[in-house]
């Protein structure tokens, strides 16, 4: 069951406060990969969500944050809409597509669910790539970024935009931690350990997982306008099974079923891709083999095994169903 | 072209896209029902047979060896992960297996990028079956009717095996029920690896075979690997019929869909998967025992 213990909200403030420093007296670079972390950072809490407490290991996070960006642009470059309300049509756009796969999906179990959410994540992507009047592979360019000149923000300055994504990082997660503390959050649990027995307490499991995944998705949706806005230009890589693989893969690395261990796991990726790319252009494979390595040291990744050697907890490790 | 003869073609090129999907998805759903592990590098064995066929066919300037021996050499792939990692991961859980497959296909990509770089690298057809034959009022290529008749051989000899062998009704009992196969006396451990090799083998086979024809490139691992885990999903988990009607439904579908309604292609196989996973979870033929 979640609880926000002291550690956890800790290591959190820790982790955001650490960020912010190095905003403000980082370089351009240093910027950069804040915003690149922030990004990651939610998109993986946003899976937490779903994997983590639902147990539904999806293989579309990618592709969810993908059709947000591409809702954003269509809205902005394509029809000149403001970006506040684009942004809403993003978010809303993956929302609409996480729920109706998550309801497609929501009476399959394990491999099953994988494979079809591995499916569908292509299917987007195929979508979107072949799609002429999306720009195609060639992408899209010249999305605009949010204007809040009358707040004195000025988000084409990297120091305030790298600011705004610690702030939206720090909301997704309040949000995501109250949720999981209401019974929303726990029936989301229930389901994960004992479907059989929601089933029989009254609840209706498949609208449950596709509300969570709903839900989700929504929250993937706020990574895909930030990414968007971000480099202002968007392109079906966003959509690819890979970006979904890496999702995965800093959940699994920070600690599944912590929300926290999202947030370590962006950290470390994100320093650890930039380390690796330094030195070789074969980032993937030492990605592979982290995420073998995890697992096969008992899937408690980063921060949950932290957790477990300080708090003798037992969180869970990688789902067995 | 008359509209007899693009029909004809068109079912020429969904049979050889089935026959390749059938080879895959055969490895992919028995490993499943026999040893309930989920090997999504499967994708990867096949990117390696073909990358393996490109370099024993420039080594030896023949496309026969390559043919023989890039099957050898996934199968020997195969059998390193099996000791090193899927034996050890049996017990673990699809989550586990889910994870450390996925691991693996980063690793096979890079290790391609590595060996062979990003470029796509092709063989030659075979002398034997350059150029085209004449069938139905087509000139169709020889070598892609040589992938249909191998995979209808490799099916055929399968469906005998499984049915017809002593060897296919131990496999059939250990599917079904493995405790009870081994307290029988069947040795379920070694004919889990001989079957987990042939499905390596076959793996490598399908890429060896597309290589000529599609050449190799670091994307196909994941390109097929989608598709033939769409067919394990519609025939069912673990069954050899429903491997076959499932490749030939996804082959055709997603060859014809390209030639009749081209914007939708890309969008019918997914939308009968949908269809499938709603209506029928369990796939179209499943295999008694029910693998979950």
């Amino acid at each position: 069951m979640y609880r926000q213990t002291g550690l956890r909200s800790a290591t959190v403030l820790i982790i955001l406060a650490t960020m912010a420093v190095w905003t403000v007296y980082g370089s351009f670079y240093s910027r950069e990969i804040v915003v690149e972390i922030a990004i990651l950072a939610i998109l993986a809490i946003s899976l937490d969500i779903v994997a983590g407490y639902g147990g539904m290991v999806s293989l579309f996070h990618g592709a969810l944050m993908g059709v947000s960006a591409y809702g954003y642009g269509v809205a902005t470059v394509k029809y000149g809409v403001h970006p506040l309300p684009a942004a809403v049509v993003g978010v809303a756009s993956a929302a609409v597509f996480g729920t109706i796969v998550g309801a497609i999906t929501s009476k399959t179990a394990g491999i099953f669910f994988i494979m079809a959410t591995l499916a569908f994540g292509q299917m987007a992507y195929t979508l979107i790539f072949q799609a002429r009047w999306l720009g195609g592979d060639d992408g899209m360019a010249g999305l605009p970024r949010f204007d809040f000149s009358w707040l004195g923000v000025n988000m084409f300055n990297p120091q305030h935009f790298a600011l705004y994504a610690i702030v939206l990082v720090a909301l997704v997660y309040i949000a995501a931690a109250l949720l999981m503390r209401s019974a929303f959050g726990r029936t989301l649990e229930g389901i994960h350990s004992n479907e059989p027995r929601m089933i029989a307490l009254g609840v209706t499991t498949w609208i449950a997982k596709t509300r969570a995944f709903g839900t989700s998705a929504l929250l993937a949706g706020v990574a895909g306008v930030l990414a968007a806005q971000h480099t202002q230009f968007i392109s079906p890589e966003l959509l690819h099974w890979t970006m979904s693989g890496e999702v995965l893969i800093i959940v699994i690395l920070g600690g599944l079923g912590t929300l926290v261990g999202a947030l370590v796991g962006a950290v470390i990726f994100v320093l650890l891709k930039h380390e690796v790319s330094a030195m070789t252009q074969h980032w993937h494979i030492v990605v592979g083999l982290v995420l073998i390595a995890v697992v096969l040291m008992g899937g408690r990744g980063v921060y949950g095994q932290i957790e477990r050697w300080i708090t003798g907890r037992k969180t869970p490790g990688v789902p067995d169903a | 072209m008359t509209g007899s003869g693009f029909w004809v073609l068109q079912f020429l090129n969904a049979m050889q896209f089935s026959m390749l999907l059938f080879l895959l998805s055969i490895g992919l759903t028995v490993i499943f029902g026999l040893l309930h592990f989920v090997n999504l590098a499967h994708g990867a064995l096949y990117m390696m047979g073909a990358y393996l066929g490109v370099s024993l066919a420039a080594m030896t300037g023949s496309y026969w060896p390559a043919f023989f021996l890039a099957p050898v050499g996934v199968t020997l792939i195969g059998a390193v992960l099996y000791f090193t990692l899927i034996d050890r991961l049996r017990g673990a859980g699809p989550m586990n297996q889910v994870l450390v497959t996925f691991g693996l296909i980063f690793v096979f990509l890079d290790i391609v990028r590595m060996g062979w770089g990003d470029i796509a690298r092709g063989i030659a057809v075979p002398q034997l079956l350059a150029g085209t034959t004449r069938l139905l009022g087509v000139d169709y290529p020889t070598y892609r009717l040589f992938i249909i008749v191998l995979g209808l051989i490799i099916m055929a000899a399968l469906m005998i095996i499984l049915t017809r062998t002593q060897i296919g009704a131990m496999i059939r009992a250990s599917v079904e029920n493995g405790p009870m196969a081994s307290s029988m006396g069947i040795n379920v451990g070694r004919l889990f690896f001989a079957v987990f090799c042939v499905g390596c083998a076959l793996a490598g086979l399908a890429g060896v075979v597309a290589a000529p024809v599609f050449s190799a490139t670091p994307g196909m691992g994941v390109a097929i690997l989608i598709p033939a885990l769409i067919v394990v999903v519609i025939g069912g988990l673990g069954s050899l019929q429903g491997a076959i009607v499932g490749s030939l439904i996804v082959g055709f579908l997603q060859t014809l869909g390209a030639a009749v309604f081209p914007q939708l292609a890309a969008v019918l196989v997914y939308a009968l998967l949908a269809l499938i996973l709603v209506l029928r979870p369990q796939g179209l033929i499943p295999v008694r025992g029910g693998a979950h």
